[in-house]
């Protein structure tokens, strides 16, 4: 099947850099998945989005989108791809009713149609109560749901969504991932999520590609990336602030707060440390790797 | 299944729609500004002429010009500054938009936000300094192209400068070089030669010449070389910002 996006060796250097702010980042994204690109600020998440949706013109290297590149059809990109970007003010002052409706009827609703999924829309993500407001004046949370309802309007086959949570409280954040993984099942959404949020991400994503000073260290699934790493079992120790547990020879923990220590382990490493643990310890919790683990493994 | 894009009058509708709708937030102060600016430049300056001379009818034409097209390239220019700074042109151009209606669009709402300026101006100048207006039906075609050429001048220096402030300052100075380099307020008698054979370079010349004809006649001949120059330069304008805007890169 011919994937959503299939991206080959992509540069690009912006005026007057030396070093490429995206440099020969190649990638494929299946139809019908969730695939997360995560990375530190400034490590290219963004420029590399800019560039599937034709914002920014690659220096070198190509994107297709279903098999098209989209150099030769810039507009095919704006017929196949909602679009989230970063900037929360890119509404400018229309009413969050009238961003919704404009998005869905120029991408081709008809005006009965665009004023449905509008109200639908709105629904969705909890922002009907303002639907009248104009979008200039929404809290910063309000404005981040309001723009993932004008991304999804016109029901694209791929959505693009730039640091979907940035703005929003836990609740607010879950909803949006159940939403998102609620649209990739019933309609078979590509869904591509810029984020540094792993914790929450893992919730939606099913392929993730981590990036580093413009380069991939590391693109898979969760699983394939876990078994990248010496250990596939993070363990959570609790003890009395200055009285760590003795640990296996060569294992590093890292302090996740005080009194408490984070380890990734093989499982012989962690059933040796289980097996002699020290009487002080106050708590301890096994369980997989995370995408955060992860990421904090392969984007140092 | 949707279809993937709009007819393009249907995108141009909205996309007039969504700049009304923009504006609606603010538009009385840009119209009271608008109304403002010509009015006092028509008072001041037409306390300064001998009423019945040829003077006045200057000054009151030159001011419109003043609505049309100073008032409307400002606009234009921060507008697009703006949507530039917001990513607002970002946004837009991943939707299924063609960018020439966007700046046809946007240059559309402004032009009309600036005929409540226009018709003020007009009337009061005429009633106060006593200037007999005698309107041509050819006004219908003026008004507009003295507007879109320096709109879409606008749209240029808003869409390459920097930052919206420095948008301001470009444009206004524009305004100023093109509206005291030529026969636009002041009377061609009262200007040296070099400013006259400058002032064949500038649009505000031709826009003045050409308001002059429709508001306080006569039409001549004249009047087809305004419209010429005026489209030209508006087609020119319109079509250099619509391919420098950034959109979507082939």
């Amino acid at each position: 099947m011919t994937p959503a996006y299939s991206v080959e060796d992509l540069v690009l250097t912006y005026p007057g850099q030396d070093r490429p702010a995206v440099d020969a980042v190649s990638f494929t994204i299946a139809e019908g998945e969730v695939f997360g690109l995560l990375g530190d600020n400034g490590a290219g998440k963004s420029t590399v989005v800019r560039q599937l949706v034709t914002l920014l013109r690659p220096t070198s290297g190509r994107v297709a989108l279903f098999g098209v590149d989209v150099a030769t059809d810039p507009g095919l990109v704006s017929r196949k791809v909602g679009y989230m970007p970063q900037s929360s003010a890119a509404l400018n002052r229309l009413t969050a009713a009238e961003s919704v409706y404009f998005a869905a009827h120029l991408r081709g609703l008809s005006r009965r149609d665009a004023r449905r999924e509008r109200d639908e829309l709105l629904g969705l993500w909890g922002v009907d109560e303002v639907a009248g407001r104009s979008s200039a004046r929404l809290s910063g949370g309000q404005r981040r749901l309001l723009q993932l309802a004008v991304a999804m309007a016109g029901r694209r086959p791929v959505l693009i969504l730039d640091e979907p949570t940035n703005d929003l409280d836990p609740v607010r954040r879950k909803h949006v991932w159940s939403v998102l993984r609620q649209r990739n099942a019933e309609l078979g959404t590509t869904i591509v999520l810029v984020t540094h949020d792993a914790v929450e991400a893992e919730k939606a994503i099913q392929r993730v590609g981590i990036l580093r000073r413009g380069r991939f260290t590391a693109i898979g699934t969760p699983a394939e990336l876990r078994r990248g790493i010496e250990g596939s079992l993070r363990v959570e120790l609790a003890f009395p602030p200055g009285d760590p547990p003795a640990l296996p020879a060569g294992v590093t923990p890292r302090e996740a707060g005080e009194g408490r220590w984070l380890l990734l382990l093989d499982h012989a490493d962690a059933g040796a440390l289980v097996a002699r643990l020290d009487p002080a310890t106050t708590d301890i919790r096994l369980s997989s790797t995370t995408l955060e683990d992860l990421y904090l493994h392969y984007a140092a | 299944m949707p279809p993937e894009a709009l007819p393009a009058r249907e995108q141009l509708l909205d996309l007039v729609l969504i700049q009304f709708s923009n504006l609606r937030w603010a538009w009385t102060s840009m119209v009271l500004t608008g109304v403002l600016m010509p009015v006092l430049m028509t008072l001041s300056f037409g306390a300064m002429a001998d009423r019945g001379s040829d003077d006045v009818t200057a000054v009151l034409c030159g001011s419109v010009v003043l609505s049309l097209m100073f008032q409307n390239q400002n606009n234009v220019a921060s507008n697009f500054a703006y949507m530039k700074a917001m990513g607002t042109l970002d946004f837009l151009a991943t939707l299924p938009v063609r960018r020439h209606l966007l700046v046809v669009a946007t240059v559309a709402a402004f032009f009309a936000l600036s005929l409540p300026s226009v018709v003020v101006t007009a009337a009061l100048g005429a009633l106060v300094l006593g200037v007999p207006l005698s309107l041509s039906p050819w006004a219908v075609l003026v008004l507009p192209l003295c507007a879109l050429p320096l709109a879409g001048i606008g749209a240029i220096v808003g869409i390459t400068a920097r930052t919206p402030e420095a948008a301001g300052s470009v444009s206004v100075l524009v305004s100023l070089v093109l509206v005291f380099l030529g026969p636009v307020l002041i009377p061609a008698s009262r200007l040296p030669g070099w400013v006259l054979a400058t002032s064949h370079l500038s649009p505000a010349t031709y826009a003045a010449s050409a308001v002059r004809q429709v508001l306080a006649g006569p039409v001549t001949a004249r009047l087809a070389l305004d419209l010429a120059v005026l489209a030209g330069v508006c087609a020119l304008s319109l079509w250099w910002v619509g391919a420098r805007l950034p959109w979507r890169q082939g």
